[in-house]
């Protein structure tokens, strides 16, 4: 029976050779490290949201007056809804580390250099819209925190001169954050970011197959061959995507659902600080308000930055640098270990996050 | 060259239905573009043209009370030195809501510990300008904000 439907499908789509060319018989490079699964974990992520995320969708109310209530009701009356909602949310976070993570190994191994720019800037947009994806998801419970949180995001254009008021004004739908704002919001969270991230996603998957997988710039034999003309980047003698690499990346997904689950069961709640339990309230603005641990960072520049219009710009200005850094960078040079000047610089950036993630939590 | 062995024509019919091909799509992408930016550009907000009555009694010196006028959250605070002054609780740096610190004499914002003393004025923090202020009027044992 098996051997039919494999022989009818065969006559139609042409399956061995589909297999040959795109799995047993691509061959990736045999020192490919689990850094490079990350963005498929990523993937995995995304459709874990994906399908949480609908099974929310089927009980949330998008309305001030109901979405708190029909969280709780998630949480509380229906059955296993509290393990989904909690799946989504703590799979958010780990998504972002997930994509943080594969935009660092990329970063570290120079594999944004040419011919790969579009492909990292595919990539790096997908982290933007990750982060986009986190905080219009985070309005949604209508949460004190979430209220607030958002107040200070859709405030935040308002430091830009001429279109600044008007932006802050259309993201919130008025002059405060309202009923308006949420309905922009879940419209964003359900719709317009999916549709983006797919089709980002099936932009970025094109360029990896189409120009081929870089190889690790360490402990790479023979010269490499400059690019004066479009080619595939091809690795004779490396290992079978399928079933070598395939399995890496099978590994590091089991790695991914077993953080999500020891979570779920040892610190259910560490994503979830206690104003996330309460619901809204326009006029009180809890004490000691902070961001996700993601966005301490730039919550803590701001406060340092005495200058409102000085620390919104510099944050756009490093966003557009991070955006379009291979464009920037053009030393032919990539291994990041013979280029101390950057090196120093990136070691300096990611300690300085980090500085500024701690500041920003206890201070 | 065409069926009839005019290549001119041709050449020209072309550049033509292209430049008119754009034309039409110009007009219609900005016929879509100006009614989608004003469908989430919201009509403006009613203007605040109502007072609103508190009671002095109601604020011994020292004290403030919260309110909101207009839609917008607010504080009346009876200063020990100025008398009576109402300013809006929306931060200026992020739209955060201030609380007034009795002790302290000051408007504290919560998100980014921005400063204000009790006429509004920014002494220390992120906020780029003073509070909004409202008008008032005390008349007898009203305080008529607006």
């Amino acid at each position: 029976m098996w051997k039919y439907v494999k022989n009818w499908i065969e006559i139609r789509i042409g399956l061995s050779e589909l297999i040959r060319t795109h799995l047993t018989g691509y061959l990736v490079p045999a020192n490919l490290n689990i850094f490079h699964t990350l963005g498929f974990v990523a993937l995995v992520g995304f459709i874990v949201q994906v399908i949480t995320g609908i099974l929310l969708l089927t009980y949330y109310v998008p309305q001030p007056d109901h979405a708190f209530k029909s969280v709780q009701n998630i949480m509380v009356n229906v059955p296993y809804g509290w393990l989904f909602r909690l799946m989504h949310v703590v799979g958010s976070n780990l998504i972002v580390i997930a994509v943080g993570g594969h935009m660092l190994s990329v970063f570290f191994m120079n594999s944004y250099k040419k011919p790969r720019e579009l492909t990292w800037f595919a990539g790096a947009s997908m982290l933007l819209i990750t982060l986009a994806f986190c905080l219009s998801g985070y309005l949604l419970p209508w949460s004190q925190l979430s209220y607030w949180a958002t107040t200070i995001v859709t405030n935040l254009p308002s430091a830009l001169p001429y279109l600044g008021a008007l932006a802050v004004t259309c993201l919130q739908g008025g002059q405060n954050v309202s009923g308006v704002t949420l309905g922009r919001f879940f419209a964003l969270h359900v719709v317009v970011l999916p549709l983006l991230l797919l089709a980002l996603v099936s932009v970025h998957l094109f360029l990896v197959r189409r120009i081929g997988i870089s190889s690790p710039p360490f402990g790479r034999a023979g010269e490499k061959k400059p690019w004066t003309a479009f080619r595939h980047e091809d690795h004779p003698g490396g290992t079978p995507f399928f079933p070598h690499f395939v399995l890496k990346e099978a590994y590091m997904v089991m790695v991914f659902f077993a953080l999500l689950f020891l979570i779920l069961t040892f610190a259910p709640t560490l994503f979830l600080p206690e104003d996330a339990n309460m619901p809204a309230d326009p006029f009180k603005t809890p004490a000691h308000i902070k961001p996700e641990w993601y966005f301490l960072a730039p919550y803590q520049m701001l406060k340092l930055v005495p200058n409102k219009f000085a620390g919104v710009s510099l944050q756009i200005i490093m966003t557009l640098v991070f955006l379009f850094w291979p464009f920037l960078d053009t030393n032919k040079e990539d291994n990041l270990l013979k280029r101390r000047v950057l090196f120093a610089g990136f070691v300096a950036v990611f300690i300085g996050w980090v500085v500024l993630t701690v500041w920003g939590k206890y201070s | 060259m065409d069926w009839a062995g005019n290549t001119t024509a041709m050449t020209n019919r072309r550049e033509f239905l292209q430049k008119l091909l754009a034309l039409l799509g110009l007009t219609t992408f900005a016929s879509f573009l100006y009614p989608f930016f004003k469908y989430f550009s919201p009509p403006a907000g009613q203007a605040g043209a109502g007072t609103f009555v508190l009671s002095k009694a109601d604020i011994p010196v020292g004290e403030a009370k919260e309110t909101v006028v207009n839609n917008t959250p607010c504080v009346v605070i009876n200063r020990p030195d100025k008398g009576f002054i109402v300013l809006s609780r929306v931060c200026t740096h992020l739209g955060c809501l201030v609380d007034y610190q009795k002790d302290k004499k000051r408007l504290l914002c919560p998100c980014h510990a921005g400063i204000y003393d009790l006429s509004g004025n920014v002494t220390s923090g992120p906020p780029p300008k003073p509070l909004q202020q409202f008008p008032i009027k005390v008349e007898g044992n009203s305080i008529i904000i607006g």
